[in-house]
C-alpha cells in the first residue's frame, strides 16, 4: 500500500497534475457552492434584457430569458459533475468487486460473471440511458444509474486484467500454503496492487461520463427546467448563435476543463506508475479486448521480470 | 386536415426548429415538358409521414402533399374556400346536399383521367378505407354520386353542413388516382399519384425527394417552376448557412434570427399564419376541475412578454384560437383576459389556494423556454410549475390518446375549416381538448355554425358568436399567434402569402 500512495504522490508531483487538480479542486468547490456564490439567482429572468453582452452587472452577459450566464454556469457545476460521479460510483461499485471476486472465487462465478459482462456490452448504453429516462421518468438519476451499469464491465475487465497476473505471485501462493484467507490475500496483496489501474480507469471513465452527462443534457435528457447543466446551456446557446455567437463556448469550456483535467490525471497516474495506457474515452465508443489494460509489469519489483501468468482454468474459460 | 403530430411540431413555434420551406436555384434536374422555365426550388421541409394524403399523421404535411396532390378546392390567403379541381359548388336548399362541378379535361399524373368517378372513388376511400386518418371529417357524407358527362360529383349529408368546401381544401379534399390506390394503395405511400403541381419522379425517404412540374395541372399557367426538390429541414441553427451556401433557397427561420437573415443578405417574408402557442388544461383533473384555478391562469399569464421574448416581437398576442385577420377572429375578445396578477391571486384565493399550489406542466423540448417563461411568471401569484419534459416522440400517445397531463404546452396549426378547428381544440373528441368536455352552448353554437353558408352575410357573426363561447367556456389558455417566417435567397421571387398551406404559385427562380 505504501508503494502505491508514494506513486501516487509521485504522480501529483508532476506539474500537469497539480493544474489539474486545481481545476478539479475549483468545479468540486463550486459544485457545492456555486449556486450560493452566484452573483444572481440562476432562475431569475429580467426578460427586458434578454440576450445581452458582457457588462458590470453580468460579466457573462445574460440568456435568452434574461438570466445571468455566470450565476447559471455556477449553478450548473454540481448537476452536471454529480451525474458524472453517480455514474462512475455505479459502475465501481458493480465492477470492481466483481471482477476482484472472478479472479479469486472460482470457474463458476468467473463464468457467468463474463458472460454477463459480454451481453451487456453488447448494448448500446446511451440508447440504453433515453430509453430508461422514457419509462422510469426523465430524470438524471436514472439516466446516470443505466450508464453506470453499462460501464461497469469496463472496470469490471480492467480489474479481472490487473488482478488476474497477480493469482500466480509467488507471496500469492506462499500466502496460500500459508492458509491465508482470500478475503485477506485480497486486501494485504491484490488490492494495492491493482488500485493504480483501477484509479486510472475510474479517472478517465469520470472524464468519458462527464461528456455523456453533458451530450444527455445537450439533448434534454435529465434535465428539469429550469435548473442549469452545462450540457443543456450549450444546447440553449446554439439557437441564439446570431445574437451570441461566443455563447456556447462558456459551458464548452467549463465541460472541456474538467474532462481534461480527470483525462490529466490519469495520464499522471499511468507515468508514474508504469501502466499502459487506458483509453477509456474512446474505448466508451469502441469494443475493448479483454484483459486489455493489464499491468504491462508488476509494480512490485520482485516480479517485474515475470511474465503475465494467467491460470490454466482461466484460459480455459476464456478460450 | 392536419394531423396529431402537426400540433406538436408546431407548438414549437416559439422555440425554435420548424423550419418550413427552401427553395433552390438553377439545377436543371428533371425539366418537365412545356416546362415553366421558372427554374428548380430546393425547399427544406420536414419529412413526411406519409406520401398518401388519407394515411398522413403530421398536419405539417400538407404543405408538402400539396406539390403533388390537387384537391377540389383551396384556401386563399386570408384562408377562404376557392375553386381547384372543382370549378364551383353549390349547396341545395336544404343545405345536405352539395353538388361540385369539375373543370374539365383533368387528368392525373399517372395519364388516368380525373373525372367525377375518379373523385368519388377517392372521397370514399376516405371516408371507408380502414387506416384513413381523415374519416372522421367525412362521416356526415352519407352517399356521393358522380356523373362524368356533366363532370358533377355531389355529396349527400346526414346533416346540414356548409363547411364542405373548406374542409375538402386540405388533405381531406386531396384527389387520389383510383387506379393507383386499387391497384397499389400502400404503395401511394412512397409514389404518389395525384393531379397536383408536381410529380414526384425519386424519393428516397430521409435523404430527398424530386419532383417535376406535371403539365396536366389545372393552375399550369401560375406555375413557373420546372422542378422542385425537397430535402429534411435544417436545424434553425444551420438554416442561414445553409441558404448561404446555396443547399437551400428558402427556409423557415426562427424569430431570433430575422436580423441575421438579412445581414447576410437574404429576404425575409414575415407571413399571417394560423400558428397559435396555446395551453392545453384536463378540466378533470385537480386543481383544473375548479374554473376559478383555469381563470386564474388566464389572467396570471403575461401574454404580451411571452410574445415579446420568445417571438421577438413578431408574434401577436392572442386570447383566441384565430388570428386576426380571420374570419372567426372577435376584436372585441383582443383583451380577453389581461395580466392582472393580483386579479389572478384573489381568483386562487376563492379556489381554496390562498397558500400557493403546485402544478406540473408538460413540455416537449422544443417548447421549454415557453415553460419556463410561464413557469416564472405564474410563480408570481404563487403557483409553482414543475417542468415535466416528455420526449417528442411520445408526446401524441401521452397528450392526444392518454390525455394524462392536467397542463401542457401545446401549439394550434390551425384547420382548413374553422368547423374542424373547433372540433380539435374543444370537442368532446378533440385532440386539444384532454378533459373531454364540451358545453352545450359551444355545441349549439356550432351546429349553427355548419348550417350557416360561407357566403351568408350572417356567417362571420355566427362564427364569431362560437369563438367568444369558446373562449369564455373552454379551459384552452390561448397565448399568441406566431408568422411564418421565411427567408429566401434574392434569386428566388417573393412568396405567396398564404394564411394556412405555403403554396408556390408565381414562383420563379432565376
Amino acid at each position: 500500500m505504501s508503494d502505491t500512495g508514494g506513486q501516487l504522490r509521485q504522480a501529483l508531483r508532476l506539474r500537469s497534475a497539480r493544474i489539474s487538480l486545481g481545476i478539479l479542486a475549483v468545479v468540486i468547490f463550486l459544485g457545492f457552492a456555486g449556486g450560493l456564490l452566484a452573483p444572481h439567482d440562476p432562475l431569475a429572468q429580467d426578460t427586458a434584457h434578454t440576450l445581452s453582452g458582457p457588462s458590470g452587472e453580468h460579466w457573462l452577459g445574460t440568456d435568452y430569458l434574461g438570466r445571468d450566464v455566470l450565476s447559471r454556469l455556477m449553478d450548473a457545476t454540481g448537476r452536471s459533475i454529480v451525474g458524472a460521479l453517480e455514474a462512475v460510483a455505479v459502475a465501481f461499485v458493480i465492477g470492481v468487486p466483481a471482477g476482484l471476486a472472478s479472479v479469486f472465487f472460482g470457474r463458476f462465478f468467473d463464468w457467468v460473471s463474463q458472460r454477463i459482462v459480454d451481453s451487456v456490452m453488447t448494448m448500446p448504453y446511451i440508447i440504453f440511458a433515453v430509453s430508461v429516462t422514457g419509462v422510469l421518468g426523465n430524470g438524471l438519476a436514472q439516466a446516470m444509474l443505466a450508464i453506470g451499469i453499462f460501464l461497469a464491465p469496463l472496470l469490471f475487465r480492467v480489474t479481472l486484467a490487473a488482478a488476474l497476473s497477480l493469482t500466480r505471485a509467488q507471496y500469492v501462493e506462499v500466502a496460500e500454503l500459508l492458509g491465508a484467507s482470500r478475503w485477506w490475500i485480497i486486501r494485504r496483496h491484490v488490492w494495492s496492487k491493482v488500485l493504480p489501474t483501477i484509479a486510472v480507469t475510474t479517472a478517465q471513465l469520470a472524464a468519458a461520463v462527464l461528456l455523456v452527462v453533458s451530450s444527455l443534457t445537450f439533448l434534454g435528457i435529465g434535465v428539469k427546467p429550469p435548473a442549469p447543466t452545462w450540457g443543456g446551456m450549450l444546447s440553449s446557446d446554439l439557437g441564439f448563435l446570431s445574437q451570441q455567437p461566443w455563447a456556447p463556448i462558456l459551458p464548452a469550456v467549463a465541460i472541456a476543463f474538467t474532462a481534461g483535467a480527470l483525462n490529466a490525471i490519469a495520464d499522471a497516474i499511468r507515468d508514474t506508475t508504469g501502466l499502459e495506457s487506458v483509453p477509456t474515452a474512446r474505448g466508451l465508443f469502441r469494443r475493448r479486448p479483454a484483459y486489455a489494460a493489464g499491468p504491462a509489469t508488476e509494480p512490485d519489483g520482485a516480479t517485474r521480470a515475470q511474465p503475465v501468468a494467467i491460470p490454466a482454468q482461466e484460459e480455459s474459460s476464456h478460450a | 386536415m392536419l394531423g396529431r403530430r402537426g400540433f406538436l411540431g408546431l407548438g414549437a413555434v416559439a422555440g425554435s426548429s420548424l423550419l418550413l420551406a427552401a427553395c433552390g436555384g438553377g439545377s436543371d434536374s428533371g425539366v418537365a415538358a412545356g416546362g415553366g422555365n421558372g427554374g428548380t426550388l430546393r425547399w427544406g421541409w420536414s419529412e413526411v409521414t406519409s406520401w398518401d394524403p388519407v394515411t398522413s399523421s403530421a398536419g405539417w404535411d400538407v404543405h408538402a402533399l400539396s406539390l403533388t396532390y390537387a384537391a377540389l378546392t383551396k384556401l386563399d390567403e386570408k384562408a377562404n374556400p376557392v375553386p381547384a379541381l372543382a370549378e364551383s359548388w353549390k349547396y341545395d336548399a336544404t343545405g345536405k346536399q352539395i353538388t361540385f362541378v369539375l373543370r374539365s379535361g383533368l387528368t392525373f399524373s399517372d395519364g388516368t383521367p380525373l373525372n367525377a368517378t375518379a373523385v368519388r372513388k377517392s372521397l370514399e376511400r376516405g371516408r371507408d378505407f380502414a387506416g384513413s386518418l381523415v374519416a372522421a371529417q367525412l362521416v356526415d357524407v352519407q352517399t356521393i354520386t358522380a356523373n362524368d358527362s356533366a363532370r358533377t360529383v355531389t355529396l349527400n349529408l346526414s346533416n346540414v353542413n356548409y363547411q364542405i368546401p373548406s374542409l375538402l381544401a386540405g388533405k381531406t379534399g386531396m384527389i387520389v388516382s383510383p387506379t393507383a390506390f386499387e391497384k397499389d394503395a400502400k404503395g401511394l405511400a412512397t409514389k404518389p399519384v395525384g393531379a397536383g403541381p408536381f410529380r414526384l419522379t425519386a424519393y428516397v425517404p430521409n435523404q430527398s425527394a424530386n419532383l417535376v412540374r406535371f403539365p396536366g395541372y389545372w393552375d399550369k399557367a401560375n406555375i413557373h417552376l420546372d422542378a422542385f426538390e425537397l430535402y429534411p429541414a435544417p436545424e434553425a441553427a444551420t438554416a442561414i448557412a445553409s441558404l448561404q451556401s446555396g443547399r437551400l433557397d428558402v427556409a423557415q427561420i426562427p424569430a431570433s434570427q430575422v436580423s441575421a437573415a438579412k445581414s447576410a443578405g437574404l429576404a425575409v417574408q414575415i407571413i399571417p399564419s394560423l400558428v397559435t402557442t396555446v395551453l392545453d388544461v384536463n378540466v378533470t383533473k385537480a386543481p383544473f376541475d375548479n374554473p376559478k384555478v383555469v381563470e386564474a391562469f388566464k389572467y396570471g399569464i403575461d401574454r404580451a412578454a411571452l410574445a415579446k421574448t420568445q417571438t421577438f416581437g413578431y408574434g401577436v398576442v392572442n386570447y383566441q384560437p384565430f388570428p386576426p385577420g380571420y374570419v372567426g377572429h372577435v376584436p372585441s375578445l383582443d383583451n380577453a383576459f389581461p395580466y392582472d396578477p393580483e386579479k389572478a391571486k384573489k381568483l386562487l384565493a376563492e379556489a381554496g389556494h390562498a397558500t400557493g399550489l403546485e402544478v406540473p406542466i408538460t413540455t416537449t423540448g422544443a417548447s421549454t423556454a415557453i415553460a419556463e417563461q410561464v413557469q416564472a411568471q405564474l410563480a408570481k401569484i404563487g403557483v409553482k410549475l414543475t417542468i415535466d419534459t416528455i420526449p417528442a416522440a411520445q408526446a401524441t400517445q401521452i397528450m392526444y390518446i392518454q390525455h394524462s397531463k392536467a397542463l401542457a404546452v401545446d401549439g394550434f396549426a390551425g384547420r382548413d375549416s374553422a368547423v374542424q378547428a373547433f372540433q380539435v381544440l374543444f370537442g368532446e373528441q378533440g385532440l386539444m381538448n384532454p378533459g373531454r368536455k364540451t358545453p352545450p352552448e359551444l355545441t349549439a353554437a356550432l351546429a349553427t355554425v355548419r348550417k350557416t353558408p360561407l357566403d351568408d352575410p350572417e356567417y362571420p357573426k355566427v362564427l364569431q358568436a362560437a369563438t367568444k363561447i369558446a373562449v369564455e367556456t373552454m379551459p384552452n389558455i390561448f397565448l399568441f399567434t406566431t408568422p411564418r417566417i421565411l427567408a429566401r435567397k434574392k434569386n428566388v421571387s417573393a412568396l405567396g402569402s398564404f394564411l394556412a398551406v405555403q403554396r408556390f404559385e408565381g414562383v420563379r427562380v432565376s
